[in-house]
């Protein structure tokens, strides 16, 4: 009588052999990309800042173009007055330039 | 920075000076060590306001400066770190929304919009191996359109 419960020895290698290649193959691409960031970083330690620090940013904001600009309060360089995005917008064009020192 | 010089007439400008992206405590760059520029990221207002006063004077930096708040408001309303361009209209509404710096934060686009409406600004190239005087300065905008 033929236990139809047990999967024949040559299947079970099959599977293991694609799953072998599966997981070889994700390593490779992921090592490949690790390379390929680190490239792009400056070196492997930037490229884990890098995925530490800035990719949660990547994708941050969904403003687009027509849409209302949004306000905010800012300090002026004295840190004793203050005034809002939306007061510098309504004469002419306005260029935001956001960026910092380091 | 030469867009500035070139638009400022045409186009106001303001910069807002946001969370450090590359602080010692934080992600730190090579080139930063190199060009001594070595802040720990603010952990309040004076400091924050200490490195963009150290930021302008540094470069005598001419563009009209605001900081953001320690709840980095404009930075979420605008995603704006590490670092992003903006063009809002005379409606107030976004004209140009630029990439997430530095990869595609590029000026050019923003140059290219202001010389769509107000002219190209050519500038004098090199002095010439001749010894000549260079051509004369384009720093005028080439022409202007009737804004929209």
């Amino acid at each position: 009588m033929v236990d139809t419960l047990c999967t024949p020895f040559s299947r079970n290698l099959a599977v293991k052999k694609i799953s072998m290649w599966i997981g070889v193959s994700l390593g490779a691409l992921l090592l490949i990309a690790f390379v390929a960031l680190s490239v792009m970083a400056g070196g492997p330690k930037d490229a884990l800042y890098m995925v530490r620090y800035a990719l949660p940013h990547m994708h941050r904001g969904n403003l687009k173009v027509g849409d209302s600009a949004p306000d905010a309060k800012l300090f002026a360089l004295n840190g004793t007055e203050t005034f809002h995005v939306r007061q510098r917008t309504g004469g002419k064009p306005l260029v935001l330039v956001f960026g910092s020192f380091t | 920075m030469q867009i500035f010089n070139d638009y400022h007439d045409h186009a106001d400008f303001l910069t807002v000076y946001v969370r450090e992206a590359h602080p010692t405590d934080e992600w730190q760059m090579k080139s930063n060590i190199k060009d001594d520029v070595c802040y720990a990221q603010p952990r309040s207002l004076s400091d924050r306001l200490a490195i963009a006063n150290d930021f302008t004077k540094r470069f005598s930096y001419p563009v009209p400066f605001g900081v953001d708040d320690m709840n980095n408001a404009a930075n979420d309303a605008y995603a704006a770190w590490p670092e992003r361009l903006y063009i809002i209209d005379e409606s107030g509404k976004i004209a140009y929304r630029g990439g997430m710096g530095p990869f595609n934060y590029n000026p050019a686009e923003v140059r290219a919009w202001l010389a769509g409406r107000y002219g190209e600004v050519k500038h004098p190239e090199e002095k010439p191996a001749d010894g000549n005087p260079p051509k004369a300065p384009g720093a005028q905008p080439a022409k202007t359109e009737a804004q929209t």
